[in-house]
């Protein structure tokens, strides 16, 4: 049953809607962009101090060297996945219902990643050399070393950055032209620009979606490298409770769940401020509620899989690490996370009645919270207790960390709210597009379906 | 006379006036179609020449692998420094450089075939209609021979109430 | 024959006085950094005497371990630098190149030892004692990662020195500033590569054992257990 193509509006209608935010500005807007601006530019004040005064400000110490900026880039790299699950996989998959919902996700994977990757530079103690991570023939003759976990982020960011966002640019092209087409005077001319001359002839639109087709093949195990990269910044250090193969996986799987529950998120608030109830249906929620409550189940199987082995193998360190996080020190925050990330989700999700808009955006406030704890919990406990108890220590976060870490999720849905604004914020030629699908995308008729159906 | 053209709100009626265009003598290269989203079902979405973008982004992959063997190999041998009793040119870190770089050579591969190919960002583009962008096709000639116009305005005006323009 | 530099402490004779911390912070350039930072885990004690306490009183025994860094052989600390600033020279030691540190701090989350520490501060002396720095080895920026080097100023020196006489280093020609300055001569430094020297003797000592030794990282710091009463 096409739940999407039945109840689509006319195309007039699509982009009228989807330009209304582009054409029409409230106070509403000006003043989100104030306030979330405010915020952002303390956090930009915060991390000017902390290179300025030194990094002591922090709470950063001997032995705990990595907190709260290593635990946010970890998160936001995780967000990042969600605009390759649903855009690349379902694409592949060629499940319509991921076409409003595609640019949503891709945004978010695009400043995710931006903002993540902010991150290596604001812990450097000298981020002003930050540059040195770039391949370039210097004059000190010394290149990267390409054995170091650290590189291997700047590669693997770096390029699912570049693809992200040319996966994002791409699609936008048509829907340039058609801004380029309203507008007049300057903002005519800057989209004309962004649409790079678009005309729609049928090679165009073939070469389009070849080029999707490609990108959405190629960007999916970009996007798993990358995880599995981030983790392996823990994997490859010999600290209790780090050196687990199982972190590849496991952070990759963290990273699709807490992707899906920011692009619900998102979703829910585009829904409800920019009056998309026509595009965005529960019938969307509910299918990424249950990819939600599919990712809980997977995020659970690692858990137990690798406190499991832990446990199994009784080593003194990691024992003493192990139960830092269950029973001790840091128990609130670790069972917190458990009824945030397992729990919570499996009730909401797993329950139809609850299923609904709003039920899926609590599950996935649950979610955020307890995946940027699963981070913190991976990295601040072990590093205090590693293997000679004289050097042992208790990691306490200054106002500097906390006013970053504030500060980038206002600086997330800033350049959301100004993408939002700028750009409309659903594809407006994949929406009309499925009313016309191609010949492969209709199934032959039968004698129970003499005209055959639109599969959405 | 630069083109001819009429703008159709209804697939169908494109597809006749090309099959009329066509039948009046103009080869599938000199028509020019203009439509706000891609149109699988009508056949003159399939006119097109094939695309060789596959094997580009094959070829962008490789010339990314290759790039990045030389770079790990000739800066690891240049300099050999130890760390961590690992050997100085060490393949299992040196391949994740290499698949970054295969991805990103062949997402640059692809992203650059598109452009060429689609004809984008090119300084002199073909005829345009604003109303493709409102939910028009477009479907016409550019450069009409003079003594042809009076046919081809005829072929595109098989649908009633067809707009013809002519620039 | 390349030099193998090692070390050996005997805990036997280690009285847990310190002496060894003080001249270590003389030597290198090494700014104190006041009760408040070192409260807060800020202090840069490259060589630390650990001590422990064990049993319940009257029955109460103290335990301590001079501890800095053990130059492994298999350093973890050495392939995740990005931009090699911690790695390995042919003379056995784990080098960090101040020049080249961005300050990620991951080669200090790798150490299993801890013996890595970070400026978190731009150093300071309050006056006069900025008149007893010690010209042969460079201060350190904020941001930047340091640790114990094995005094590898003295080591250059003395190597200089030797080549300029054309002969030779020693045995027990280069003390670090922590070995010269132990009262118990608890600390021997010398060449592994020599068997017959004093560190190589030690190190064949059968009190002879290496800390955290299961972990792998071949440490060239020999610890010769305390001798327990009969």
């Amino acid at each position: 049953m096409s739940s999407v193509g039945t109840m689509q509006p006319v195309p007039d209608q699509v982009r009228a809607d989807l330009l209304r935010p582009l054409l029409r500005t409230s106070w509403k807007f000006y003043s989100l962009v104030l306030i979330l601006g405010a915020i952002v530019v303390a956090a930009l004040a915060a991390w000017a101090t902390q290179m300025t005064l030194g990094f002591g400000i922090s709470g950063i110490r001997w032995p705990i060297y990595w907190g709260f900026y290593v635990t946010n880039f970890v998160f936001w790299i995780g967000i990042s996945h969600a605009g390759t699950l649903i855009s690349a996989i379902l694409r592949l998959v060629n499940a319509g219902w991921r076409r409003p919902v595609t640019r949503c996700a891709e945004v978010i994977t695009a400043f995710a990643l931006m903002i993540g990757a902010m991150f290596p530079i604001i812990h450097l103690g000298r981020p002003w050399l930050a540059f040195w991570l770039f391949p370039y023939p210097s004059e000190r003759m010394i290149w990267p070393n390409f054995r170091s976990p650290l590189v291997w982020d700047f590669f693997a960011i770096n390029t699912y950055l570049t693809g992200s966002v040319l996966f994002l640019f791409l699609p936008m092209i048509p829907d340039f032209a058609v801004v380029r087409d309203r507008a007049t005077g300057m903002r005519r001319r800057i989209y004309g620009a962004l649409a790079l001359g678009w005309r729609g002839t049928p090679t165009q639109w073939h070469r389009l979606e070849t080029a999707m087709q490609i990108m959405a093949v190629a960007i999916i195990p970009v996007a798993v490298s990358v995880h599995t990269i981030v983790s392996f910044d823990f994997s490859m250090a010999p600290v209790p409770l780090w050196q687990s193969t199982i972190f590849g996986p496991y952070f990759v799987a963290g990273a699709i769940f807490s992707g899906i529950a920011g692009l619900i998120i998102a979703m829910a608030l585009l829904r409800r401020f920019l009056h998309l109830e026509r595009y965005l249906h529960p019938v969307h929620f509910q299918n990424l509620g249950k990819l939600l409550l599919m990712m809980a189940l997977l995020w659970g199987y690692f858990v137990f899989n690798e406190r499991l082995v832990t446990y199994y193998g009784n080593r003194v360190s990691d024992m003493q690490v192990f139960w830092r996080t269950q029973r001790l020190t840091f128990a609130p925050l670790y069972w917190t996370m458990v009824g945030c990330n397992f729990v919570l989700p499996l009730v909401i999700m797993g329950i139809s009645r609850f299923r609904t808009i709003t039920g899926c955006v609590i599950a996935s406030i649950g979610v955020v919270i307890g995946m940027w704890l699963e981070r913190f919990l991976i990295i601040v406990p072990a590093l205090g207790h590693k293997y000679l108890p004289y050097s042992f220590g208790v990691y306490r976060p200054q106002p500097v960390e906390i006013v970053i870490t504030i500060g980038t999720f206002a600086a997330m849905a800033l350049l959301y709210v100004l993408f939002a604004k700028f750009v409309p914020i659903i594809s407006m030629w994949e929406l009309t597009a499925v009313q016309h699908p191609g010949p492969a995308l209709i199934p032959p008729a039968t004698a129970e379906h003499p005209l055959g159906e639109t599969h959405a | 006379m630069k083109a001819i053209y009429g703008l159709y709100t209804e697939g169908t009626a494109a597809q006749r006036a090309v099959d009329h265009l066509r039948a009046a003598g103009v080869a599938d290269t000199d028509i020019t179609i203009l439509s706000p989203e891609p149109r699988e079902d009508l056949a003159f979405s399939h006119m097109h020449a094939p695309t060789y973008m596959w094997w580009f982004a094959c070829l962008g992959g490789l010339i990314g692998c290759a790039t990045a063997i030389a770079l790990v190999y000739i800066t690891e041998t240049s300099w050999p420094l130890v760390v961590g009793g690992l050997p100085i040119v060490a393949w299992w870190p040196n391949l994740i450089i290499m698949f970054e770089l295969t991805m990103l050579g062949a997402i640059a591969a692809t992203v650059i075939t598109l452009v060429v190919s689609g004809g984008l960002a090119r300084t002199r583009q073909g005829i345009y209609d604003p109303e493709v962008s409102s939910g028009s096709i477009l479907v016409g000639v550019e450069r009409p021979a003079l003594a042809a116009i009076a046919a081809y305005e005829q072929a595109l005006s098989t649908t009633p109430g067809a707009r013809i323009k002519k620039i | 024959m390349a030099h193998k530099w090692g070390m050996a402490a005997d805990l036997d004779r280690c009285t847990g006085c310190g002496a060894c911390v003080t001249a270590c912070h003389a030597e290198n350039n090494i700014s104190t950094v006041g009760a408040e930072q070192a409260a807060r885990g800020r202090a840069k004690h490259w060589i630390r005497v650990e001590r422990y306490w064990e049993g319940e009183f009257p029955d109460v025994h103290m335990k301590f371990r001079p501890v800095m860094c053990q130059q492994c052989d298999n350093a973890p600390c050495e392939p995740v630098c990005p931009t090699y600033a911690s790695h390995h020279t042919p003379d056995g030691l784990n080098a960090q190149v101040y020049n080249r540190c961005i300050g990620t701090r991951y080669c200090a989350n790798a150490c299993p030892y801890n013996v890595r520490f970070f400026d978190f501060f731009n150093p300071s002396w309050e006056k006069p004692l900025h008149l007893q720095l010690n010209p042969d080895v460079s201060l350190r920026e904020v941001g930047v990662m340091e640790k114990c080097t094995f005094c590898v100023q003295r080591i250059k020196a003395t190597a200089i020195q030797a080549e300029a006489e054309n002969r030779q280093i020693k045995d027990g020609e280069i003390k670090p500033a922590c070995v010269q300055t132990c009262p118990a001569t608890a600390l021997v430094f010398g060449d592994l590569n020599d068997p017959e020297s004093d560190v190589s003797r030690l190190a064949r000592s059968p009190r002879g054992s290496k800390l955290l030794e299961d972990l792998g990282t071949l440490p060239k710091v020999t610890y010769l257990s305390k001798q327990t009463q009969p």
